[in-house]
């Protein structure tokens, strides 16, 4: 969740220098997996900037967003090794599994899909990264059991917590 | 008298993304389990990319030299036990003829190499200083220590060191040129922002030798008298940003960095700066902007960053592999490294070769080699043995060169006379299910979003162009469209504002050039050859060929193949989305393409 | 004194002092170069449109230069209108009248250089008249509001207030609109109120006449630069409240 205390954290442990806009805007994309428009309003006043040149660097810098996105990121490698092996069919299959195109966000928001650029995994053509954990040379038939692992993941961990509360 | 065996297991992302840390940990589990051997000491080193990614994870034994390769967590407890024995032989590299061999060098895709900036990359710990220099680490920069700024910019010149991140302007003249402005502060700066889809040797070196980056830069500030310095490194590079934050970290403990380096007076501070996601910061000015905390557009001056740069003072910017070449040229001379490579282009390349090539990962060789030796030598040849194509040199701003200059050496200049050009060491290998046109696509595609979008030329020009080309890969394709994609490429080649725009078109420009009869084929035989374009694609399964084995039914994804086991399977055309997956899946060339 | 040299522009002799933008010194000397991003009112130029694009021959070699931010730093020869520029203008016309189908300046200036036909091929967007030269949004930057600025990057590449919501940094003093060189910043005035940006101003009259002065919001930003930075500062300060 955002709060007014963490916003005000990461925009306070900059000095109010330009240059680090950008870093504080990333420290804001980590801790809240979008850039709120309050931090930019409060980055603006510490930095003595306007607003709209903060909104500038949000929208071009692919490393930010302004809209929250899912607990799990799908990230599809599109780099040319990747490409040339296929990922565009693993968007595809992905669009057949969760409906939403990268870029998009289901609406239960439990996954994010990105196309992105080279991971940097290229022999391991085409490769995915769930959260960090790359899945790699992938073929389209593979791509419903990685939905469903991530699913029944979060379907266990929904237990537990369940469980645990009714303990309490 | 103890032994030494270091067991190097390879940690590079591509290692990593097989599962390396679950192998390193079984290893030391089985160490501990099967009990300390009195001759000798063990030691599990988590190395950087030892470069053969595709067959990871790679474990080395040292210094008896045996490689496993493809290693599973449950071949711990083998290879521990062969430590002092007969190495495992299913894990160790098998030749054409089936002979198992022990030693790296006798499998060629290393025994080719001629390792210089990658030489401690996949052998030490990126995470120990003391390894860095054991290996021969900071020499460089004590010899540059007891030089005058002039006598280093010297060596430099020398080796012929060029920038290696694809413009290859002279190195020594670059630093010369700062060196020569009394305007202070100045600044020194590391270009780790890699961007190149396809490419990732920068990246490599940052994880696996963070340590012969930062010692370069020392000898950069040096040279140019610059006091602080900044490594720019792209978003997605996590490993890479934690190793070097690591060894600068290391470098100012043990007062390499700092108020005085190695005691010599000389100040350096370094720092990071994590690279925003954005392409176009590859460029020097965008990247500066970046850094600046600005939009990471290019400036539109005709001023260059040696006299005026990042806060407007005079900066070097030098890509990842120029500089951890530095340390080298210092410590052995200029004469030496330029021993190796062509008369222009003097010592190595670093390149990540991949695509449909047999052995993808990353390589190191002298200027001058061949894409032949590179490919067939070296990557073992095509994926399948299918016919080769083409490769990708250079990523976007790069071109598709074709099989009749595979015999043209690398270097900065020759592949440019023909149209192509270096770049910066991504390597694609295409065989015949490439689709020329449909790369072109890929590449304008990427660059329509990754284009800052300040310029005409770039964005307007990028914006048609993949208009045009998408109406060709859909069948749409008309009379005149290669032409006109001809004539908007030269506009942007001549005047876009930055490198990247003036380079943006050489995908489809030199697509044409070398495959024009593939453009035609999409645009009046309303044929896709590569059978790749949906549109301009049927599949059909060859039935003397088909084997009814299933795995195409398998693979498909609509459940468009249907057949009896072990007769031979039909498509079923209203289904078929020809996405290709039979095909890739089958093993005995039985699905056929033709054009619709 | 500053260095001078003589050059020649078009076959035209002229002296142009060290450092000079080529432009400059054509217009000086009469020549007209088109341009579209340029204004006198801003020392720094984007160069961004590149349609003053000129050919520069320097001790024997020809480059194709951007003749706004080209610096002249010696003897050189200038043609403003060899066959290869021409060419590269019409082309670049021809994008931009794709780019900004509704805009007549855009429309006849690509006629004129030859790009009226010929580029059916070209997809233009549906609407509009911006041609993304951001001469608005360094106008915006030069009145200290800061309002307005680029928008996303590449082909997405937009000029907007942030979220595309009213902004509270705008004060409708129309700078913006009045810099376009090809009217795309629209905004309505009646009696009492100008809308602009997504946001509706009061009109401040003239005490004495009762004409129509300029928005109350601009009367009210009439600072010098340092109060007018901590003005913002401030105003962002209050506006920074947490929902």
């Amino acid at each position: 969740m955002v709060s007014e205390e963490q916003i005000n954290r990461i925009v306070q442990s900059y000095p109010a220098e330009r240059r680090f806009a950008l870093a504080a805007m990333q420290d804001m994309q980590h801790a809240f997996n979008y850039v709120p428009e309050q931090g930019l309003q409060a980055l603006a006043a510490h930095l003595g900037c306007g607003v709209a040149q903060l909104y500038s660097m949000a929208t071009f810098y692919k490393a930010l967003s302004l809209k929250p996105k899912g607990r799990h990121i799908i990230k599809i490698c599109n780099g040319t090794a990747c490409h040339i092996r296929g990922s565009v069919n693993l968007a595809t299959g992905l669009k057949r599994e969760l409906g939403i195109d990268p870029g998009e966000t289901t609406e239960d928001g439990d996954f994010s899909v990105e196309m992105v650029n080279c991971l940097g995994s290229c022999a391991l053509a085409p490769v995915v990264l769930v959260d960090g954990t790359y899945h790699n040379k992938l073929k389209l038939e593979d791509v419903p059991g990685i939905v469903e692992h991530y699913r029944a993941q979060d379907a266990q961990e929904a237990r537990e917590a369940a469980e645990q509360g009714g303990e309490r | 008298m103890s032994r030494t065996t270091t067991i190097l297991v390879c940690c590079g992302t591509g290692c990593i993304a097989n599962g390396a840390y679950d192998v390193a940990d079984a290893i030391e589990e089985q160490i501990v389990a099967q009990g300390a051997n009195a001759q000798v000491e063990l030691r599990v080193c988590r190395t950087g990319c030892s470069g053969e990614c595709e067959q990871g994870p790679i474990v080395r034994l040292m210094p008896r030299d045996t490689t496993y390769y493809k290693v599973k967590p449950k071949d711990a407890k083998a290879i521990v036990e062969s430590l002092e024995g007969e190495p495992v032989k299913k894990l160790l590299y098998r030749d054409p003829d089936g002979v198992r061999h022990e030693a790296q060098a006798k499998n060629p895709f290393y025994g080719l190499q001629h390792k210089t900036v990658l030489a401690n990359v996949g052998v030490i710990d990126p995470l120990s200083l003391d390894e860095y220099v054991a290996a021969g680490g900071y020499e460089g920069l004590k010899r540059a220590l007891d030089m005058t700024p002039d006598q280093i910019i010297t060596e430099v010149e020398k080796s012929g060191l060029r920038g290696k991140g694809g413009a290859g302007f002279p190195t020594g003249r670059k630093w010369r040129s700062a060196a020569s402005y009394d305007v202070f502060p100045k600044y020194i700066v590391c270009n780790g922002d890699e961007g190149d889809p396809g490419a990732f040797m920068d990246g490599s070196i940052m994880e696996g030798c963070p340590h012969a980056v930062i010692e370069g830069m020392i000898i950069g500030a040096l040279a140019i008298g610059a006091e602080t310095g900044v490594l720019y490194i792209r978003d997605e590079y996590a490993l890479a940003r934690d190793h070097i934050q690591h060894a600068i970290d290391d470098a100012y403990e043990a007062g390499i960095l700092g108020e005085s380096i190695m005691g010599s007076g000389h100040k350096l501070d370094l720092s990071i700066v994590r690279g925003g996601g954005a392409f176009v910061c590859g460029e020097s000015t965008a990247l500066m902007n970046s850094i600046e905390g600005k939009v990471g557009e290019p400036r539109p001056k005709y001023i260059r960053s040696v006299q005026s740069g990042l806060f407007e003072k005079p900066t070097v910017l030098n890509n990842v592999e120029s500089l951890a070449s530095i340390p080298v040229i210092l410590a052995h001379g200029g004469e030496a490294y330029a021993q190796v490579g062509t008369e222009g282009s003097k010592g190595t390349k670093v390149f990540a070769m991949v695509g449909k090539v047999k052995h993808t990962g990353l390589v190191e060789v002298p200027m001058g080699t061949t894409l032949r030796t590179l490919i067939y030598d070296i990557g073992g040849g095509i994926i399948g043995d299918r016919p080769f194509k083409a490769i990708q040199t250079g990523g976007p701003s790069g071109g598709c060169i074709p099989e009749r200059l595979l015999d043209l050496p690398v270097d900065f200049d020759t592949l440019t006379e023909y149209g192509a050009m270096m770049g910066s060491g991504g390597m694609i290998v295409m065989d015949d299910r490439s689709c020329m046109v449909e790369v072109a696509r890929y590449y304008i595609d990427f660059l329509c979003e990754e284009s800052c979008g300040k310029c005409t030329p770039c964005r307007e020009g990028l914006r048609q162009m993949r208009h045009i080309l998408t109406e060709i890969c859909e069948g749409r394709g008309r009379e005149g469209d290669v032409e006109l994609l001809e004539e908007i490429g030269a506009m942007m080649t001549d005047a876009s504002l930055c490198a990247l725009g003036r380079t943006a078109p050489n995908p489809v420009l030199t697509t044409i050039k070398f495959f024009r009869e593939e453009y035609e084929a999409h645009i009046k035989g309303r044929c896709c050859p590569a059978g790749v374009c949906p549109e301009l694609t049927s599949f059909r399964i060859d039935a003397p060929a088909c084997t009814g084995c299933g795995l195409c039914a398998k693979a498909c994804p609509t459940d468009a193949i249907s057949g009896e086991r072990k007769e031979a399977h039909v498509i079923d055309a209203a289904k078929c989305i020809s996405c290709g997956s039979c095909r890739e899946a089958c093993n005995f060339d039985a699905v056929l393409t033709e054009g619709r | 004194m500053d260095k001078t040299y003589q050059i020649t522009i078009d076959g035209k002799a002229c002296t142009a002092r060290h450092g000079e933008f080529l432009w400059d010194v054509a217009k000086r000397n009469g020549v007209h170069i088109p341009a579209l991003c340029r204004s006198d009112r801003f020392e720094e130029h984007r160069a961004c449109c590149r349609v003053c694009i000129v050919e520069v021959t320097v001790r024997g070699r020809t480059k194709v230069v951007t003749s706004c931010v080209y610096p002249v730093e010696g003897e050189c020869q200038v043609v403003t209108d060899s066959p290869r520029i021409r060419q590269e203008r019409k082309v670049l016309m021809a994008l931009l009248a794709a780019r900004a189908p509704e805009s007549d300046v855009i429309r006849n200036m690509a006629s004129f250089m030859g790009a009226g036909e010929g580029y059916g091929r070209l997809k233009p967007l549906d609407t509009g008249k911006c041609i993304l030269c951001g001469l608005c949004v360094q106008a915006c930057e030069s009145m200290g509001t800061g309002a307005i600025s680029t928008v996303n990057r590449g082909t997405e590449k937009e000029v907007n207030t942030p979220y595309g919501m009213a902004s509270d940094a705008c004060i409708g003093c129309l700078s913006c609109a009045n810099v376009c060189p090809t009217g795309a910043i629209e905004y309505q005035q009646d009696e009492e109120t100008r809308t602009i940006w997504n946001r509706t101003f009061p009109l401040a009259r003239c005490s004495q006449c009762g004409q129509v002065m300029d928005t109350v919001d601009m009367a009210e930003f009439e600072t010098c630069d340092e109060c007018r930075k901590k003005a913002i500062a401030d105003q962002l300060a209050q506006a920074y409240r947490f929902v």
